[in-house]
């Protein structure tokens, strides 16, 4: 997605119609009439996205019908890598969604918030921006130093990183985000523009996913979430 | 321990009685001592002496002073004269080494078995006789002695007592008892003790110190067998016998050294290894070449001596430096076998005048001292086993009894995990079911057109789905999430929603970290908040919001303010939620208080024990019934 030009075309995958309608909804009240298109399976996503290369967004649901949404986001994420991937996570299924961050996605929405909610999260990630929870703060955090172990991380020494090609200035952010500050109270207390801090999230999110995809995927199906 | 210088004194003084009484007799009118007679010598098959060659000679008479390296036949002639020949007449012969065959006046009294190799060992015993008519004559009466030796073994022929057959008896029986019998006495207690001892050893290998002495004593009576055995059995010849105890008083003499190292709690790997290695040497030689080792027999009499002296005398000296009272005991015992062996040594190699031996008398009360000793040190042991025992006793309690505890806890421990984990299956069949169909509902209601009853029910079913999302949040989190950790949840999503409703929130968590107060306090704790929020969304028009959540000492604070249109708080209430924060302060059993006055903001605060009061656990229905009681 151009980080000018909102969300472009956005592909909404979820089974239950009424959700998808919302989501069609919220999605077009903000790029406009005609920017969103539909898909109620995974083999229905895969099908969409081969046959629209203009495609720019995806929201995925994670418990479709003939697959689970990380599947979808990691294959996405392997054939199509210039669309953006967000996963909408149901009630209580916070793990799912730091899965679905591994494989790939660089946002979620989560059902159970209203639409008013929805919709500045829908705007965040419009403006290039990522919304973020103190639940998935806190996992993130204790996921970095099974991220310092990986490979990759090793193999690339970025200046100033520490945990995954995670930067010092990100990780105090994640910290404060698992305190329970919201985005504005940050910008307020680091000095940095909303923006900014939105920004870092989503280079949070694809940090996370590089290299931990496949494991990601892997580890999914081993506690059982897949399948 | 007081008692044991009492015994040694005792067994000391008994010594000097008998010592005493041994020598009573020595004098008397009634019995004549011969001590003048002729020698000659002859070869080993004579059976009648050789016409010249007679020597007068001094009885005793050790013969190889004279003829140094004669092997063979001595025959010694005495006389003496008898007024009476009426009565009986008793005939000691004090000591004939090695083998004897006496006539009197001609004709045979007495044969040893063995007159040539293996020679009887006629030296061990007195020999005694009573000479009557006709053998005995009135006047002049000729004794002849032929006896049977080897230049080695001090061959030799004692004194003869003649006289009043009771007195002479009396005087034999004497000799036997301190010769022969207390030889024997002295061999059969150190078998004995030997034999408790090495049993001791047998069930517990670790004491060595009790094996050690098991051996010393075994060996040491084996060796005594020297001073009682009449033949030289199983040996073809006396070389083989003497060579073969001359061996057993080194080994006897090795393993006694041992014993004390041992006793002392020491161990000296290479000198032990030494000794026992020249021990074997001495069995190979005495074994294989008896007829070059009996003769030699010194060598290793001196060599067992010597080390029985200097490993007594090192422990003497060592007790005395060591001040331990068990071995001062021991050395004392020790000291006797000392001095009396030093006579002994006199008399072995001819130095002392003596028949009789002494260490045979003393042994006896040296074992018995030393037996003492190491029943002492057995007892000792024991003590401290028993002490053990009762340390043991208590641990194996105390032990058991943090066990149980600990079994106790943990099956505390198991119950609430399984409690929790039943909650958490719950809570998911809760959210999964009845969370799905309430989202579902709340899309669907705000899909349809709008009416003012329809945006109530959403805003009702929206408060539910907030308390939904509480009980998730305080039940589904890990067990060790702070109030910290659940307050950052609500005040992430409520600084959302302020910000999207355009109300400015201000939030001050202060002391949550690490506070535990339990799943249901936490819920109404969050509940409480959750719906003050609500009430400011709702009804306050508020444009600023304060929320603070602190700790101060053992309470806990929760304060919102904010600056909306208040209320009048004494005539309105109902409607506003008020009587659910009062419910739900009166569950946390803390103090509400409200403040609000129209215009100007209302002003809410729960002040709480961050501990849980009596009655108020981590059982719900508990605090459930508690509230719907109240």
């Amino acid at each position: 997605m151009d980080a000018a030009t909102g969300l472009g075309l956005t592909l909404v995958v979820d089974d239950d119609a009424s959700m998808r309608r919302r989501l069609v909804n919220l999605v077009e009240a903000i790029g406009g009439s005609g920017t969103t298109c539909v898909a109620g399976s995974v083999a229905d996503a895969q099908g969409k996205a081969q046959t629209t290369p203009s495609l720019r967004t995806a929201l995925v649901d994670l418990g479709l019908p003939d697959g689970h949404g990380i599947e979808l986001i990691a294959w996405l994420g392997d054939f199509h890598p210039h669309v953006t991937c967000v996963v909408i996570s149901a009630w209580g299924d916070e793990r799912s969604v730091l899965g679905a961050l591994r494989a790939g996605a660089v946002g979620y929405l989560l059902k159970e918030r209203d639409d008013d909610e929805l919709r500045l999260a829908l705007l965040s990630m419009a403006r290039g921006g990522a919304p973020i929870d103190p639940f998935v703060a806190r996992g993130i955090l204790a996921l970095l130093p099974k991220l310092n172990d990986t490979p990759v991380s090793k193999t690339t020494p970025t200046s100033g990183s520490e945990h995954g090609g995670i930067s010092r200035r990100e990780t105090e952010i994640l910290g404060l985000v698992a305190q329970g500050h919201s985005n504005r109270d940050i910008a307020g207390m680091t000095g940095l523009s909303r923006l900014t801090i939105e920004s870092y999230t989503k280079s949070i999110y694809r940090k996370l996913a590089v290299g931990s995809r496949t494991a990601a995927v892997f580890e999914a199906r081993a506690r059982g979430i897949l399948d | 321990m007081k008692r044991w210088p009492a015994i040694v004194l005792l067994g000391i003084a008994a010594l000097l009685l008998c010592a005493c009484a041994r020598h009573a007799g020595e004098s008397s009118t009634t019995v004549r001592t011969l001590d003048r007679a002729d020698a000659v010598r002859s070869n080993w098959d004579a059976a009648t002496p050789p016409e010249s060659g007679w020597t007068p000679v001094a009885l005793p008479d050790t013969w190889t002073r004279r003829w140094a390296a004669h092997d063979g036949v001595v025959w010694y002639r005495l006389q003496w004269f008898q007024a009476d020949d009426a009565v009986p007449v008793g005939l000691l012969l004090d000591y004939v080494c090695l083998a004897d065959a006496v006539y009197l006046n001609g004709s045979l009294i007495h044969r040893d078995p063995q007159l040539v190799e293996p020679l009887t060992r006629s030296w061990i015993k007195p020999q005694f006789f009573l000479l009557d008519r006709p053998l005995l004559r009135r006047g002049q009466n000729e004794l002849l002695v032929r006896v049977s030796g080897l230049a080695a073994y001090q061959p030799g022929f004692g004194r003869v007592r003649v006289g009043d057959p009771a007195e002479v008896r009396a005087r034999y029986e004497t000799h036997v008892r301190w010769q022969y019998d207390s030889e024997l006495f002295s061999g059969a207690s150190g078998i004995v003790l030997g034999g408790i001892f090495g049993m001791f050893w047998l069930f517990r290998r670790k004491d060595a110190v009790y094996g050690w002495y098991a051996l010393s004593a075994w060996l040491f009576a084996a060796y005594g067998s020297n001073y009682v055995t009449r033949s030289p059995w199983p040996f073809a010849s006396t070389d083989g016998w003497q060579a073969f105890v001359a061996v057993l008083y080194v080994a006897a003499a090795f393993s006694f050294a041992v014993f004390l190292l041992r006793y002392c709690e020491k161990r000296w790997p290479w000198t032990e290894r030494v000794l026992g290695l020249l021990c074997a040497v001495f069995f190979v030689y005495a074994l294989l070449w008896p007829a070059s080792a009996g003769p030699h027999r010194a060598v290793m009499i001196l060599m067992g001596g010597g080390l029985y002296y200097v490993a007594i005398v090192a422990f003497i000296v060592r007790a005395v430096r060591v001040r331990r009272m068990d071995q001062r005991i021991l050395a004392a015992c020790l000291l006797i076998p000392l001095l009396t062996s030093s006579h002994d040594f006199l008399v072995f190699f001819g130095i002392a005048n003596d028949s009789a031996y002494l260490l045979a008398l003393t042994s006896p009360l040296t074992m018995i001292g030393l037996g003492s000793v190491l029943a002492h040190r057995f007892y000792v042991a024991m003590r401290r086993v028993e002490h053990f025992n009762v340390e043991l006793h208590q641990e194996v309690e105390q032990a058991t009894r943090r066990l149980s505890e600990t079994l106790a806890r943990e099956h505390q421990l198991a119950i609430a995990n399984t409690r929790a984990s039943e909650r958490l299956n719950l809570v998911r069949d809760v959210h999964d079911g009845f969370g799905g169909s309430l989202l579902g509902t709340i899309v669907a209601l705000e899909n349809s057109p709008a009416t003012s009853e329809t945006t109530a029910i959403v805003g009702r079913l929206k408060e539910l789905r907030d308390d939904l999302r509480l009980i998730i949040d305080t039940t589904a989190q890990e067990r060790d999430t702070d109030l910290a950790g659940l307050l950052a949840s609500l005040r992430h999503r409520w600084s959302h929603r302020f910000e999207v409703a355009g109300v400015e929130s201000r939030w001050q968590l202060a002391g949550a970290e690490r506070l535990h107060l339990g799943a249901a306090r936490s819920l109404d704790l969050l509940r409480f908040l959750q719906e003050a929020l609500t009430n400011v969304l709702k009804h306050a028009q508020a444009s600023n919001v304060s929320v603070v959540v602190r700790r101060d000492c053992d309470d806990l604070i929760v304060e919102v303010i904010d600056d909306g249109v208040g209320f009048d708080s004494r005539v309105s209430g109902e409607g506003l939620g008020l009587a659910s924060l009062q419910a739900r302060a009166d569950r946390l059993a803390a103090r509400f208080d409200l403040r609000a006055c129209p215009g100007e903001g209302t002003a809410i605060s729960l002040t709480a024990s961050v501990f849980a009061t009596t009655g108020a656990t981590e059982d719900r229905s508990l605090l459930v019934d508690r509230t719907t009681g109240a």
